[in-house]
This record gives structure tokens, sequence and C-alpha cells, in this order.
């Protein structure tokens, strides 16, 4: 029998444990709040190394608390991280996305600032500010930025955060011999989503959702394996799915991919979900990353990067491009159904659409359609949030009204 | 170039979009040589390298186009305005057509379109006995963004 209004605003039947309110994706207070306790002391993704090879190259990345960054490799090779602010009267210094800037030089009144971040020149600084102020009280605000876990530029914007390694723990031990080559960005995308930003780390971090995904039916749960992937949850909110086989040649224009990759069976995958809201995911022949960046309750820009190996001949990178288009691309068949999947929720969990829980319910000893790897997030996102996921807003509701018989 | 060949081509490209537009494959590929190539392609600023989003022969958009009803997709359709720019001879009996592309997608409910995305369609086209054909399409997308995306190569 369908539920009256008391029967859908209570509780489920489950441990606190294993639901969470619907307001933890909609409501504005916590989402500002979200940006302060998860994002702003967190490790993130800013971009991988490939990405600013040579000397002066740079690259921007909005940090999900909000602040504009260049991420920037000095002439002695070694990345930095700043604030792409100008301490002058403010503005952004550099615009364009990614490129190569010996000085970078503030198009405003042309303060020009190092690789070090060091102001190197004030136009008119004597006339205007005598003995005042002078160039070392101009530098840059400079962040914790660390290349780690296969190239990647991690950057903490919290100066007295927890060390990069602590912070990730065992979580990338699942992933550590697969990354010791060098790796290279072949593909990066944007794409903006009308949703919360846990609800796309969260179907990162769940695979009963196979049955959205035709490709992964058929070339995934119909195989031998599939059912004996399980989840690791690891300290901080992180967490990882283990390898099965995957037989690429049952969907139909795909084949047992040609190209693998160094140490990794032939059709292996492994997952790695970081909090706040990143995601590693090696399958057989491409890295792909996600980095989520929230843009409001319900609106959030996901950064997507595919990598090959840096040593890749031109065939096997060609292979990899393929492999990654077949479901990763922006006009493959997986992507398009994650993606269409939590517009879909971003349209019925708003403010004001009723929506009330999202359960987390399933027990399969945290093998693949567990969804203990959401319920892990949630346990650390309500110690973080200093709420509970569950009753996030302190109502205290508690006894579920049960349909009737 | 007579006159009638250039007609004859930009009809051809014209009836393409028409095809994509109806989701009607059958007359898309009819439209299409044997040895027919499709490719997506942009360039990355944030890369500062070209990417390929979609590369397939004659058989690879076949399939491709067999897969697709067993997905879930987003059902709006698509409207496709090409503008033919430029009809230049390559070599033999093919020519290069340069045309400008739009996209819009339709919302079901409601119908409100918005744009989806803007680039250029980069035509090989041969001409022989049974007419024009195409031989290879390369979509050269300037919008990146694309949103939760789509199902349907443009
Ligand atoms: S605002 Fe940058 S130089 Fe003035
Ligand atoms: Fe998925």
């Amino acid at each position: 029998m369908a539920k009256n209004a008391a029967q859908w605003d209570s509780p489920p039947t489950f441990p606190q444990t294993h639901f969470v309110d619907s307001r933890v994706y909609t409501d504005d207070a916590i989402f500002e709040e979200e940006k302060e306790k998860l994002f702003r002391p967190s490790w993130i993704i800013a971009c991988h190394e490939s990405e600013i090879e040579a000397p002066f190259d740079y690259r921007l990345f909005n940090h999900p608390a909000g602040v504009p960054l260049i991420v920037v490799r000095g002439d002695d090779k070694k990345v930095r991280a700043f604030y792409n602010i100008c301490p002058h009267r403010g503005n952004t210094i550099l615009y364009d996305p990614a490129g190569n800037a010996k000085r970078m030089t503030c198009i405003f009144h042309q303060w020009s600032f190092d690789t070090r971040g060091n102001c190197v020149d004030i136009s008119r600084e004597e006339q205007g500010y005598q003995k005042r102020f002078c160039k070392a009280d101009a530098a840059l605000r400079e962040v914790k930025c660390e290349v780690a876990f296969g190239g990647f530029v991690w950057i903490n914007i919290t100066d007295n955060c927890m060390p990069l390694r602590e912070f990730i723990g065992g979580a990338m031990d699942i992933l550590e011999p697969y990354m010791e080559e060098p790796m290279e960005v072949f593909h990066f995308h944007k794409a903006r989503v009308r949703t919360n930003f846990k609800l796309w780390h969260d179907t990162n971090s769940e695979f009963y959702h196979d049955f959205l995904h035709y490709f992964n039916r058929i070339t995934g749960m119909l195989q031998p394996g599939y059912y004996e992937r399980r989840y690791t949850p690891f300290a901080n909110g992180h967490a990882t799915v283990g390898s099965m086989q995957i037989q690429y040649d049952k969907y139909e224009g795909s084949k047992e991919r040609a190209v693998g990759w160094p140490k990794m069976a032939v059709g292996g995958w492994y997952m790695v979900d970081i909090f706040p809201g990143m995601t590693y995911n090696l399958r057989t022949s491409v890295l792909r990353i996600d980095t989520a960046i929230p843009l409001g309750p319900n609106e959030v820009l996901i950064e997507f990067r595919g990598l090959g190996l840096k040593r890749d001949t031109k065939e096997e990178r060609k292979q990899r491009v393929f492999d990654h288009n077949m479901i990763w691309g922006p006009f493959g068949r997986n992507l398009h159904e994650d993606l269409l999947a939590v517009h879909g929720q971003g349209r019925a969990m708003h403010e004001g659409t009723g929506s009330r829980w999202v359960l987390q319910g399933r027990e399969e000893n945290s093998t693949i359609h567990d969804e203990v790897g959401m319920r892990h997030y949630y346990a650390e996102w309500s110690r973080r949030m200093g709420r509970p996921a569950y009753d996030p807003c302190r109502e205290g509701k508690s006894e579920p009204v049960r349909a009737a018989a | 170039m007579q006159s009638e060949q250039r007609y004859a081509i930009e009809e051809l490209i014209y009836r393409s979009c028409l095809a994509l537009d109806a989701k009607d494959y059958t007359a898309f590929l009819a439209l299409c040589d044997a040895d027919f190539h499709y490719a997506i392609t942009t360039y990355s600023p944030e890369l500062r390298r070209e990417q390929v989003w979609l590369d397939h022969d004659r058989g690879g958009m076949q399939t491709l186009f067999t897969n697709l009803p067993r997905h879930n997709s987003d059902h709006s359709p698509i409207t496709r305005h090409a503008t033919v720019y430029t009809v230049e001879p390559g070599t033999d009996s093919e020519v290069n057509v340069v045309s400008a592309l739009q996209v819009f997608r339709t919302q079901l409910d409601g119908g409100a379109t918005e744009l989806f995305a803007v680039g250029r369609l980069h035509d090989t086209v041969r001409l022989n006995e049974d007419g024009a054909k195409l031989a290879r399409r390369t979509v050269r997308l300037e919008t990146r963004q694309l949103g939760y995306g789509y199902h349907v190569p443009f």
C-alpha cells in the first residue's frame, strides 16, 4: 500500500547508519558548512604533473572551497600553488586555464610575480610607495602542494592541515603498484550538473547501480567473479573496491582490451574513492579521475580526466582513447547514464520537493552490491560536520511510522 | 565547380543532419560511403592538446547505432543546424566541405530549447556515379561542456 504523509516523512526502518536525511543534499546552510568543514581542510587533486611538464608551465584550478588557484612548475621544476589573486587590487592574475609564464604579470597595473610567489616588479614602486611598501610586502599567498599518488598535484589550502600521507592512509595501497610508471592525461572535460556533489560521489561509491549500465551488466554483472568484488573502508572516509575480470568482448563492438596496464591482469578494475569528492578508477587500459567541485547545494562541476602511460606508442594511445571514449567519454555509454541518473536525483531532491530519505541499507558482506561504501562516507561526513547524516537538522525524529499491513 | 554539384554537396550535408535529427540511422548511413569514417574532436586549452571524443569507421557507427537503444539515454531531441561555408576540391573525386554547426536541445517537458553545442563539420564528400557520398566526417567541437551529456553523435 502506498504511504501517506506521516509514513513518507518517518525515518526508514533501518539502523540510523543505513540511511541519510535528504536535506544533506539540499540545505543551503549545510552546504556552506561543508565547504568549511569538508573541503577547506582536505587534500584535493588540482591537476596532473603531465599538464605542467615544463618549467614555468601553469594550470588554474578552482578549489571546491571557492579559492581560485594557480599551480605552477618553478624554474627549479618544483610544483607550487598560489591564490590566483593579485595582492594589489584583487584582480585575477592569470586568466587562461593553462600556459607557460616566466613572469606572472597582472594585467591591471602590471605587478609581476615569479614562480616562487615573489613579487618581482611593482610599477613605479618608489614614486608611489616611497619606503612604506615594497615588493617583499606584495608576495603571493602560497598553499600546500604535493605531487603524489600517480603524479597528481594535491593541494591543501589550510596551513596546519594533516599531512597528505596521513590523510590518504592505506586507501591508495590497492592502486600504487599500478601507478609506478609515469602517466599522461589525454582527456579532460568538465560537466556541470544540477545535483549535489555527494550524489556523484555516492554513485562512484556503489556498484548496485550497474543495473543502470547495459555495458556493465553484459561485461561484468553476468560474468563469474562479479559478486566477489569487495569494498574496503579506510580512515578519513575513503574506500576501495577490488578487481574482477571484466569480459569486454561480451559487449557488441567492444573486444578484449588490447592494451593493458603494467602488472595488471587483462580485464582488471580497481576503484578508490577519496573523501570528500574524488575518485580513481582504473579499468584495464585507462585511469579515470573525477574531481567534484560543488557550486551550490544543487549544482556541481565535475572534472574528468583520462590517463594513459607516458611511454605509450601512438597505437597504444589510440586504443586507450578508444576504450575511454566507449564508456567514459562525453559521448560514452556509461558516463551519460551516470550523469543522467544524478541529474534525475537533483530534479527530485532539492528544497521543497518532498524528498525525505535516501536508503543505504544493503548488506551483502561488503561485496559489490553492499552499500557500505556510502555508509562509510556518511560516518565520516557526520563526524566532520558534527551533525548526524540521518538527522542533520537535529529534529530528533526517531520512531518509524510503519505502513498499515 | 558547377552549381548542380555544389547543390548536391550542400543537400548531402543537410540531409545528413535531418537523418540524425530523426535518429534515422539507416538513412544516415545510406548517405555514407563504404569506407566512411566519423570522428568528434576538440582542442582542450586546459591540456593544451587535441582530444578525440569519438572515432569510428562505418562498422563502428553501425554497431553504435545498434547498441544505443539498449542504453539509458536522455530522450530530448536535438536539432542540428548546419550552414555550408566552403567547398574546396580535394584529391581525385573528393571535395572538402566546411560547415558551421549548431546543436540545440529541446526539453520534452514544456519544449524549452537551449543551445547545446557549437562547432564545425569538416566533411570529405566523394562524387561518383550514384551522386555525392560522405567519405569522412569530423565534428570539430568548440563547446566542451555538455552538461549531463548525450549518447547520439552530433
Ligand atoms: S590589481 Fe593587480 S596590479 Fe593592480
Ligand atoms: Fe556508473
